[in-house]
Order: C-alpha cells, then structure tokens, then sequence
C-alpha cells in the first residue's frame, strides 16, 4: 500500500475507485483505512462523486441525443443494410431510366446513320452505273440505229472539210435522224401505256399542223 | 494519431490470452459463465453464417445489435461530437461485425471484439474530419442536437438550468478533448463504453497497468481542467 504519511495517495484512491465501480471488494486495509480515516474517506467520496459526475453527464448527454425513437431508426437501418450482405451483388443501372434512354438513343441514331450512309453508296453507284451503261432497250436500239445510218449514209461526215455546207441532202438526212431520236425518247417506254400515247396530242405535232 | 496506432497495433496482439479471462461488464462478472451472452449469440450467428441460413442469421443479429447498440451510440457519440456522425460511424461497425462474423473466434468476448471495430471506425472518422476541417469550415454540433441534449439537461422546463447543465457539457466535452490520445481513448471506453480496465487493455492492446495509470491520469487532467467539478 502506497501511502503518503498515513495518508492514501490520490492513484490509489482512484484504483478503489476502478475496483469497486467493477464490482470487486476493495482490499480489507485500505477499506479498514477509509472508512476509520475521515480526510481520506472524504477525498475518496469527493473522487466518486466527481467521477459518478462525468460518467452521468457524459452518458445523459449521448442519451439525450440518441432517444429510443433514433435508436429503433437505427436499428431498423443497419437491419436495411444487413438485406444486402451476403446476397450476391447485382448490377444497378443508375440512373435507371437515363442509362435505358441513352442506350436505345444511341441505337436509334447509329442504325439511321448506316442507312443512310448505305443509300447514298447505292445511290451514287447506281448513278454510275446508269451513266456509264444504257439499259433502256429503245434508247439502245434508237442508238444503234442512229449508228447504222451514220455508217451508211453519211460516210461524209468523216471528213467534215470536204461536206460542209455542201451537201444539203445529208443536213436533211440529219435532221431527220435527230427527230426520230426525239420522237423516240418521247415516246412512252412502257408497253401498257403505247395506247393512251397514241391518243394523246403531242406539241411536236401541233407545231408540224402549224 | 497515437490513439489511432495504439488500437491499429492491437490487432496484431494476441487477443486470445489478452482477452479470454476477460468478465466482461459488471453484469458479467459476477457470472459463473464463461462465454457472456453476447458472445454466445455471436458464435450462434457465425454457425448459421457458415450453414447459409443468412435470414436466421440476420434475425438473431436483432438481437445482438439491440443489446450493444445504446452502449455503442454512447461511445461514437462521445468519440465524434457529432450525432449523424456517431450513428454512421455504429452502422458502420455493426455491418462490418456482420460481414466478417465467421472470423469471429469465441475465445474473444464479443464486446471487445466489436468495441475494437466501432473504436477504429470512429478513429478513422476523426482523422478524416480532421482533414476536412484544414480546408473547411468545422463541423459544429447541429442545432437539432444542441436542443435535444439542452432539453435533456435537468433544466425541466426551467431556462436557467438548461443554459447551466448546457455549460457544463459543453465544457466537460472541451476537457475531454483536451485529453491525450490514449487518455481520451481509455477514459471514453471505462466511462461512456462501460469497459473494465481488462476490456480495455485487450480493445487497445496496451498493457493493463498502463491502462490504469492512463485512467488515473486523465482523471487527474478532467479534475484540473474542470477545477474539481464537473
């Protein structure tokens, strides 16, 4: 026992204190010694209240804060928590609506892209492509006819030097040639409508009648 | 931070000589027992854990989280200053403890098992806040909070007991702030968390005489600050 005279010191005061708090007895000398002692006796009551003090107010004060209702609350969310562990995790898209809208946004506009990028290569092909081969048949003929009578009747024309403005028969021939051709590309191409084409007047003829 | 490295460092202790003998709270001392209650309920919940009956499992964990949960808020409470805070920083620990039931070992009471997670946790909360406080303004207790603990005060209705009962917990908190790491640590746990000495050595793995001198010192420090009264 540590004592300062025949006094007890103040750490072993506060180890009376720890123990009896704990529940143990306090050993019988230093029991015997506070209660017989009155200074000691009343530095150790002083200690208890001091220390039963700072624990009660300490205690009041995270009651107060943390009242039956908070404590259920509580409770009630460590349970929400608790839900989740242990589950196997899954993926949350957020926001949920959001991520759906931009994914099929997204869609919607590449689909149109390639189309529209696959119809002008069609398109520009197809240009090409008519361009650079005939494939109406009366055209084609009308062509080749045309053809034809430049090799047979006017081989002349091969040597413009010695024809022009010479002969007037292969200017006539010409001209003849060109409003076949016309008469050829304005003429319906479509078999079903040679009919209603025949009974529709037509400018070239009005002007002839003229 | 050296609260922090104490309680950090004890988990490499030996936890099971440290804290096997350990009678628990006042109320289990006097239990011929070995295994408190809570301890029990916690290799239980481990058990069915391990068998994948989680719902059981979370249902008995009810009953675990109501028997520390005030003693638990109590402590955070006093560790943060702050009640959003505080009640994070025990969901927190109860989620962990739950996470991580199947290392749960019986020779470790329950209380300082979980008292170690919830202490580390609020430490770990501190040091952030800290860190946040160097670029933003500080956290003060909210106003909510304030008027609760006021009312909560003794005043009963009555103003000028409120403001002093007000007073003293303000100070009383400021002196207990004003501890060192490892005294505030160690006075918060014996005072607010209900812990023994032997508790306390185990929770942060310091010996249990330096515990006690730890005790003493801080409450030698509070008396001085608070000039012999609370």
């Amino acid at each position: 026992m540590i004592l300062r005279g025949r006094h007890l010191q103040d750490d072993r005061l506060f180890e009376c204190y720890l123990t009896e708090r704990t529940g143990d007895p306090i050993d019988p000398p230093t029991a015997e010694h506070l209660a017989d002692c009155e200074s000691c006796g009343g530095r150790y009551t002083e200690l208890v209240r001091f220390m039963d003090t700072v624990r009660a107010e300490g205690q009041a004060e995270a009651d107060a804060v943390f009242t039956p209702e908070r404590l259920r609350t509580q409770h009630q969310q460590i349970a929400r928590r608790l839900e989740h562990v242990g589950r196997v995790a899954r993926v949350i898209s957020f926001p949920g609506q959001f991520v759906r809208g931009s994914i099929t946004a997204s869609a919607t506009r590449t689909a149109p892209r390639w189309i529209a990028a696959a119809a002008a290569a069609g398109l520009f092909i197809g240009v090409a492509l008519g361009a650079s081969y005939e494939w109406n048949p009366l055209l084609r003929s009308a062509r080749q006819s045309m053809a034809r009578r430049i090799d047979t009747s006017r081989p002349a024309r091969l040597t413009p030097v010695a024809t022009r403005g010479s002969n007037q028969v292969d200017v006539a021939a010409d001209d003849a040639f060109l409003s076949d051709l016309e008469v050829a590309l304005e003429r319906p191409h479509t078999r079903e409508l040679l009919a209603f084409d025949a009974f529709t007047p037509h400018v070239r003829e009005i002007r002839d009648r003229r | 931070m050296s609260d922090v490295r104490t309680l950090r460092d004890a988990d490499t202790v030996d936890l099971e000589t440290a804290a096997a003998p350990s009678g628990g709270a006042r109320d289990r001392r006097s239990a011929p027992a070995p295994v408190s209650e809570d301890s029990r309920l916690a290799i239980e919940i481990r058990t069915l854990v391990e068998r994948g009956t989680m719902d059981e499992a979370r249902e008995r964990f009810g009953d675990l989280v109501a028997l520390h949960q005030r003693r638990a808020s109590r402590i955070a409470y006093q560790y943060l200053r702050d009640a959003a805070d505080a009640d994070e920083a025990v969901q927190d620990a109860f989620v962990k403890v739950f996470s991580h039931i199947t290392s749960y070992r019986e020779t470790w009471p329950f209380e300082v098992w979980f008292t170690r997670i919830l202490t580390n946790g609020c430490l770990d909360r501190r040091k952030a806040r800290a860190r946040r406080d160097r670029w933003f303004v500080s956290n003060e207790i909210s106003s909510a909070d304030e008027a609760r603990v006021s009312s909560a005060g003794g005043g009963h209705g009555d103003p000028e007991r409120t403001l002093l009962a007000r007073e003293r917990r303000a100070k009383l908190a400021a002196a207990i702030n004003r501890l060192d790491g490892r005294q505030r640590t160690v006075f918060t746990l014996c005072h607010y968390g209900d812990c023994t000495p032997r508790e306390i050595s185990a929770v942060t793995g310091l010996n249990e005489s330096t515990v006690r001198v730890h005790l003493f010192r801080a409450a030698r420090k509070l008396r001085g600050l608070l000039g012999g009264k609370p």
